[in-house]
């Protein structure tokens, strides 16, 4: 093994018999808020229907931390989209999440708030809320069941949480 | 049966009377009128004796090409008798009278059958959109509407306060 690593190892060995963690401030951060997201209920159609049974005792959202689901978007910081997004929503949407304190994050919950699903070619569609708002993490299904929610919520926190490893995911470098 | 048999000759004698023409589908009966008599003829049926036509169920538009239609859906809560009114609106003037007067709820019904196909009731009392924004163009069920292409669709419009 090597020296350093193995001469580091062991000052962390002797600190954690002190009961001291050395860590950077940014990481102990991003672990709180990839364990305690508040989302703000944007429910919109049929997917919120299953954001509602996320939320409630048989998929339990809560396990994982996530369980205050704020009406008021100024106490959120995850804001999943469930449903058709239509053009006289929009601007609604934006300034909902313009509400949102930093640092926060979208989820597009739904074929629909992904890219259009069977409404992509209506009228009134806002096809895809990546149009007015930066979306983090897509569900796709129709509507998605709430095991899906649940993945992509993991998969936030995991982006939240190693925001150096999703980058080097994305753009290789 | 009673009833029906009763609801048929009031029909009957109505069509008479407004023009019309009775036709039966699936147990309903369907009166065709044109569209200066739909108050006549609506008040008439909402007084017909025995079988009063009193509440109104439903009211769309439709497009069948060369002309539109108003379609009252008429039941009670007096009597399960049925009875569909159709009324034929020109399509180069789409201009009926407003049922408001005898039904205050078609106020909505009619505003969207104004929003989706720009039938304009005359004598309504506040005649606007009610699904879509107030600056949308063109009436979206009408069969020759062409809708935007996506990328003009997805450039988001300012809210307007109050809309």
């Amino acid at each position: 093994m090597d020296v350093d690593l193995e001469k580091q190892l062991r000052e962390e060995e002797t600190l954690m018999e002190k009961n001291v963690v050395l860590t950077t401030i940014d990481k102990v951060l991003n672990w709180g808020r990839g364990y305690s997201f508040w989302p703000a209920t944007f429910g919109l159609a049929c997917c919120a229907i299953e954001m509602m049974a996320t939320s409630a005792g048989r998929y339990d959202i809560s396990r994982f931390g996530w369980e205050a689901f704020r009406a008021s978007p100024r106490q959120a910081d995850v804001m999943i989209v469930a449903g058709t997004c239509t053009r006289k929503m929009a601007p609604l949407l934006r300034r909902i999440y313009d509400q949102m304190p930093e640092p926060k994050w979208v989820v597009a919950m739904g074929s629909c708030a992904s890219a259009g699903g069977p409404f992509v070619d209506s009228y009134s569609m806002m096809a895809g809320v990546d149009k007015i708002v930066p979306v983090d993490v897509y569900v796709p299904g129709c509507p998605p069941r709430p095991e899906s929610l649940i993945f992509a919520m993991l998969r936030l926190q995991y982006k939240v949480s190693h925001p150096a490893k999703v980058r080097l995911m994305r753009h290789g470098k | 049966m009673e009833n029906k048999e009763l609801l048929k000759q009031r029909v009957e004698e109505l069509a008479a009377r407004v023009s019309g023409e009775v036709k039966e589908s699936f147990g309903v009966f369907i009166l065709k009128v044109k569209a200066p008599y739909i108050i006549e003829t609506l008040t008439a049926a909402k007084s017909f004796t025995d079988v009063p036509c009193d509440f109104l169920h439903d009211l769309g538009g439709l497009d069948l090409g060369d002309h539109f239609e108003v379609v009252y859906q008429l039941s009670s809560l007096r009597g399960p008798q049925l009875l569909r009114v159709k009324a034929i609106v020109d399509r180069e003037n789409p201009v009926i009278d407003s049922v408001t007067r005898i039904w205050q709820g078609a106020n909505f019904l009619e505003r969207e059958a104004y929003d989706m196909f720009g039938i304009i009731f005359k004598g309504h009392p506040n005649l606007k959109r009610i699904y879509l924004w107030d600056d949308f163009e063109g009436y979206p069920l009408r069969k020759d509407y062409v809708t935007e292409p996506i990328e003009v669709r997805n450039i988001v419009r300012t809210r307007i306060e109050g809309e």
